[in-house]
């Protein structure tokens, strides 16, 4: 009789526990389900991300002139008088030709590689597309590899997702959130591209 | 001819009584076919006096041989009334009780209502009452037809049975984010869920988001436009409606590298002097991201358009309701960037639904919003349809073409003016024909110049032009499809058309150097020359330009386009001084960038007074008002040290916050004795309501000190100093009764009865006259920084000093190239695209939305293989669970594979003699009640 009692506290202690424990597991999985895996995720795709620091637009093939094979230019397609093509040529919107490459050879006076013309020595410049110029210089590169390793593992996406020097470069010149004071002023709004590790030079507001 | 007869009797008879009588009636008559009409009533069983009788052919002799009964008394036309005709009344006030309440959010009804009707209300409280009452609603109400679905309504099904579902376009939806498995979208069609916010989660929690994306790319339920596009969600707002600057920078950089096609944003703000932001949009256009955003849920107000959307490379979108009407709740009226200098541009682009729009809830299943909200997601997905509909033309599409093939193709609503339609309602289907044949060119918005169309030109249709009046300016904005950069060649050119007294306009321009990105203005003064001063009746004439933009791919060329800008003005001959009004606007300062406070400071949600203080925008009715009283207005841009006061005889200075040049208080003076009346509408000031009044704002990060209050009375009280007047401090509320009139509109007539023709309304002369003491004037707020925001003073060595008084605008106007040229009689017809070749027809034959929800649902099946266990038929809240049911489930088992070997293991320890039925004890297991004992 006794026993009976006994073994019906135990089933009821075993089943309080038994749902307790199922309760945990799965209130605490399907929070980690939310949230860590997305942090972990975004983490390890940006680490795996395939990094190229070679130009994928040679010089030889682009001055062979009309070869067979069609290169075409990535540049930075926004700009309003200026455009940056990927090898770091500076040129007039109407000297971009065909395949979307700076027209080197038209001997233009703005035509010209890899210049850090509006550029001061914090790596900040006044215009968009001499900063990706001059950030595409080769000797740039450790200070460049410094800055995406940092974005990567500070989980920047906006900048630790790019694939090449070309893109890494268009995307550090932009304008972003160190760029700014107060939300809504430039911390230097004459200078304000940057491809350096530091944001802007705080200029107080005119008073 | 009626055909139906009400047929008297001269007693009462039994139904069948009757037939008898009538048949006997109608035997001789020739009439063949006739019969009588039931009743379904409760009376039919009881003896009648009368009958509706139809009779089908030969009426004439039926009802001779009916009257010829002796039985019968009279037989008289039977008149069908139509219910709807009595309905009509009913349905107009119900509608007009719509307007005001059903389209606006719940609590946004009382305030609107007051604000529309104050100066006929005592007490706000009072209105409240009465909006709350039951009394309201006792009328009947005719439930507009919403359609279920908000695709139908533009008819994308045309364009999904082509074949065009959205397929190949990246759409961007920067909102409150969106769960994984929301099961309205597509398995994998949500490419990329990204979160700039400082809450760390992916998911929305509002409810806003969902929505957005469900109207772009839902494909069951409530459907959206675009279901196979890429979905990439931002998630930039937070769950508490946060969200920073620096978040969509860093955002929309993230769009760019993404190369985002068409990015929605049912989000804006007052400030379009956030130049970070501003600077960041144009970047992001300028990388071909199409971006729509909504105008604003401000109005009625005019002056209340939402930045980025006010932008002229954003396509801005306001809502209209089911019946294409102007939503009460859609921002509207010009720009505000180009005062007081100029004159605003046309804004909204177009408009679509925006109010009772069904799309996607939270957690699945579907529910309705209100807002230009969703506007913004209705276009943003049928842009993303047009996109995937013409991407094997991709390189034509950009920003500003696929802008101008939506305002080409849009149909304009009547009675409605174009500050609050823009170009009118969105038309996908001519869009997409628009678009098909589109070849790259720059066009203009508006189109053509017609002063005289009303009221879609409002407000410059309200009044004529005339002689030495301030130049009316026309903001025309440039769009240009060539290239994101182009240059307006030339200068444009001023043709007057000679046989139409062209050459008695005088017209100047001023336009962007370079047209970046996709876009530009071109502004247009036009002032009657003065050979017209003695003139009346339409001059026109057109003005041509060139705009060009490099050549592209494999072009030598540059592009270009010749554009016509039509133009039609009246002209009158210049009214009497005394009917000449001029309003100040240079003296108006407002938000943005300083904190200029609301006149009304019970307003605490919206304490910044942005409205742009312009006599066509937030004091609309005032205008409105002035002309019916037959007063002419015009707006002053410049010091007053820049108007020939003998021209005018009143100058208005309403709710002025900027200081005054010295040059302008002497020069004042001097007009006021040649006989120059001011009129002067002030508002609070008091430096300790100021303090009270500071915040702290959240995108700043900073607290906000008014620089002004209501107005700047100190400067004011310089202005008025040679005359010996001035204002106080004292801040009153409430409301006034000057007489029996509480109406402010009628003090402003009778002021100007005054100033203009010199009547001193009755009631004015009998007041008794006051000595008021003298008391200390008020004065400047230590530390303000209105020299910040000032165009008179500067900031020098930490005090403010007076600026150089700048020279006078002069408007140089074009040399004039007269043409011999007929004008078309209607301009608005002359308006369209070039196109490459003729319009496409398009299949007619159109499925139903049901019909396309199956044939979309089957195609995502066969997609996975019919591996995909999908659950039809169930209903919404089956299909969330379905994703959430699984590792329950799992648990579940694992917990009873748990106890069952627990149970094994007692049972082998226990001892074999206890034995009882394998079901008992399964009982007492489960439920753990007694069972027998042995």
């Amino acid at each position: 009789m006794w026993r009976t009692r006994y073994l019906k506290r135990r089933i009821v202690l075993i089943l309080l526990l038994g749902g307790g424990f199922i309760f945990f597991l799965s209130s605490k999985l399907s929070k980690n389900s939310k949230l860590v895996p997305d942090e972990y995720e975004i983490k390890h795709t940006l680490l795996r991300q395939p990094f190229e620091w070679q130009p994928k637009v040679s010089e030889v093939q682009l001055g062979e002139g009309n070869s067979t094979k069609k290169q075409i230019c990535r540049n930075s397609v926004q700009g309003k008088s200026l455009i940056v093509d990927e090898r770091g040529y500076v040129c007039n919107r109407t000297s971009v030709d065909a395949r979307g490459c700076c027209h080197v050879k038209r001997g233009s006076r703005l035509t010209s590689k890899h210049r850090c013309d509006t550029c001061s020595k914090n790596a900040c410049c006044v215009v968009y597309e001499y900063c990706v110029a001059c950030c595409l210089k080769p000797d740039k590169r450790p200070l460049l590899q410094k800055i995406l390793t940092n974005a990567r593992e500070g989980l920047d996406i906006a900048l630790g997702s790019v694939s090449d020097h070309f893109e890494l470069c268009l995307a550090k010149c932009r304008t972003s959130s160190s760029s700014v004071q107060h939300e809504n002023s430039y911390r230097n709004a004459f200078a304000k591209h940057c491809f350096g590790e530091n944001p802007p030079e705080l200029q107080a507001l005119v008073t | 001819m009626f055909t139906e007869y009400i047929v008297s009797f001269n007693g009462y008879y039994k139904p069948q009584a009757r037939k008898r009588f009538l048949t006997a009636a109608l035997h001789d008559s020739g009439v063949l076919s006739w019969k009588i009409i039931p009743r379904d009533n409760l009376a039919y069983d009881y003896p009648s006096d009368f009958d509706v009788v139809k009779l089908n052919d030969g009426s004439h002799a039926g009802i001779e041989a009916l009257e010829s009964h002796p039985i019968i008394k009279r037989i008289t036309p039977h008149k069908k009334l139509s219910r709807s005709l009595k309905f009509v009344k009913d349905v107009e006030q119900s509608e007009v009780e719509d307007r005001e309440c059903n389209e606006t959010s719940s609590n946004m009804c009382p305030q609107t209502f007051h604000s529309s009707r104050s100066h006929n209300r005592k007490s706000l409280s009072l209105g409240a009452t009465y909006w709350h009452s039951p009394a309201r609603f006792k009328g009947r109400r005719l439930l507009r037809a919403v359609p279920k679905q908000i695709v139908s309504a533009l008819q994308a099904e045309i364009l999904w049975n082509m074949g065009f579902t959205g397929a190949g376009v990246k759409v961007a939806i920067f909102d409150t984010g969106l769960s994984e498995n929301h099961p309205h979208f597509k398995k994998g069609r949500i490419k990329d869920r990204t979160n700039w916010t400082n809450e760390k989660t992916l998911d929305d929690g509002l409810g806003h988001g969902t929505f957005v994306a469900g109207v772009i790319a839902s494909y069951k339920d409530c459907l959206g436009f675009a279901p196979d596009a890429d979905i990439h969600v931002y998630r930039v707002f937070t769950n508490n409606q946060v969200s920073y600057t620096s978040w969509f920078l860093d955002a929309f950089n993230y769009a760019i590298l993404k190369k985002i096609n068409v990015l929605n944003l049912s989000i804006g703000g007052p400030d379009f002097m956030d130049h970070p932001f501003v600077d960041k949009v144009w970047e992001l256009t300028a990388n071909k991201v199409i971006m729509i955003s909504a105008i604003g849920n401000d109005g009625p107000l005019y002056g209340t358009l939402n930045n980025p959307a006010d932008q002229m490379d954003v396509i801005g979108v306001g809502g209209i309701n089911f019946d294409n009407q102007i939503a009460r709740f859609s921002s509207r009226g010009m720009t505000t960037w180009e005062l007081p200098h100029g004159y605003g541009r046309l804004k909204p682009d177009i408009v679509t639904y925006g109010s009772a729009v069904r799309g996607s809830a939270l957690k699945g299943g579907c529910r309705s919003l209100s807002g230009t909200s969703v506007a913004s997601p209705v276009v943003a997905g049928a842009v993303t349809l047009l996109y995937s509909a013409v991407l094997d033309r991709a390189n034509i599409i950009n920003p500003a073409s696929m802008k101008q093939a939506l305002m080409a193709s849009a149909r304009r609503l009547p009675e409605v003016n174009m500050f609050e339609q823009g170009h009118g309602k969105l038309d996908l289907i001519r869009a997409y024909q628009t678009l098909r044949t589109y070849k790259p060119q720059a066009s203009l918005s508006p189109g053509y110049i017609d002063l005289t169309e009303c009221p879609y030109m409002w407000p410059y249709c309200s009044q004529p032009i005339y002689y030495g009046a301030m130049p009316v300016v026309v903001n025309v904005t440039v769009l240009n499809g060539m290239g994101v950069s182009g240059v307006i060649v030339n200068k444009p050119r001023w043709e007057p058309y000679i046989p139409h007294h062209g050459n008695y306009i005088d017209v100047a321009f001023s336009y962007s150097k370079t047209l970046w990105p996709w876009s530009g203005y071109l502004a247009i003064s036009i002032s009657v020359a003065k050979s017209g001063a003695s003139y009346e009746g339409i001059a026109q004439g057109q003005v041509t330009l060139t705009v060009e933009s490099p050549p592209e791919g494999e072009e030598t060329a540059p592009r270009q386009t010749i554009l016509n800008l039509p133009v039609k003005v009246l002209i009158i001959s210049t009214p009497p001084r005394s009917k000449r009004v001029l309003w100040d606007q240079y003296h108006n300062l407002r938000y943005p960038p300083g904190y200029f406070p609301r006149d009304n400071l019970r307003m605490k949600n919206d304490p910044l007074d942005w409205n742009g203080d312009h006599i066509h925008t937030n004091f609309k009715d005032m205008y409105h008002h002035l002309r019916t009283a037959g007063y002419f207005v015009e707006v002053l841009g410049s010091p007053l040290t820049c108007f020939d006061a003998s021209q005018y005889g009143t100058l208005l200075i309403v709710d002025a916050e900027e200081e005054y040049f010295p040059e302008e208080v002497t020069k004042l003076k001097r007009d006021i004795d040649n006989g120059l009346s001011v009129v002067i509408f002030a508002d609070w000031y008091n430096v300790t309501v100021m303090k009270k009044v500071k915040f702290y704002d959240e995108n700043t990060r900073q607290w906000w000190m008014p620089d002004t209050g209501g107005v700047n009375i100190p400067a004011l009280n310089d202005l008025l100093a040679p005359l010996g007047m001035a204002f106080s401090d004292k801040v009153y509320e409430g409301d006034f009764t000057l007489g029996d009139h509480d109406n402010c509109f009628w003090m402003l007539s009778a002021i100007l009865e005054y100033t203009a023709y010199n009547n001193l309304v009755q009631l004015f002369s009998n007041q008794d006259k006051a000595v008021i003491s003298p008391m200390e004037l008020p004065n400047r707020m230590e530390g303000n920084h209105l020299h910040r925001y000032s165009k008179v003073l500067e900031g020098h060595l930490g005090t403010a000093r007076s600026r150089i008084l700048p020279t006078c605008p002069r408007v140089i106007y074009a040399p004039s190239h007269p043409i011999n040229k007929s004008a078309p009689t209607n301009l608005f017809q002359q308006q369209k695209l070039l196109s490459v070749r003729l319009e496409e027809s398009l299949p007619l034959g159109r499925q139903s939305v049901e019909d396309l929800i199956e044939s979309l649902e089957t195609k995502e099946k066969l997609g996975y293989g019919g591996v995909e266990p999908h659950v039809q038929g169930a209903g919404p809240i089956q299909d969330i669970d379905s994703n959430s049911v699984f590792p329950v489930l799992a648990f579940i088992a694992t917990g009873l594979v748990l106890l069952f070997l627990l149970n094994q293991y007692y049972r082998g320890r226990s001892k074999p003699r206890r034995k009882r039925p394998r079901l008992k004890k399964f009982h007492t297991i489960l439920y753990g009640t007694k069972g027998p004992s042995v």
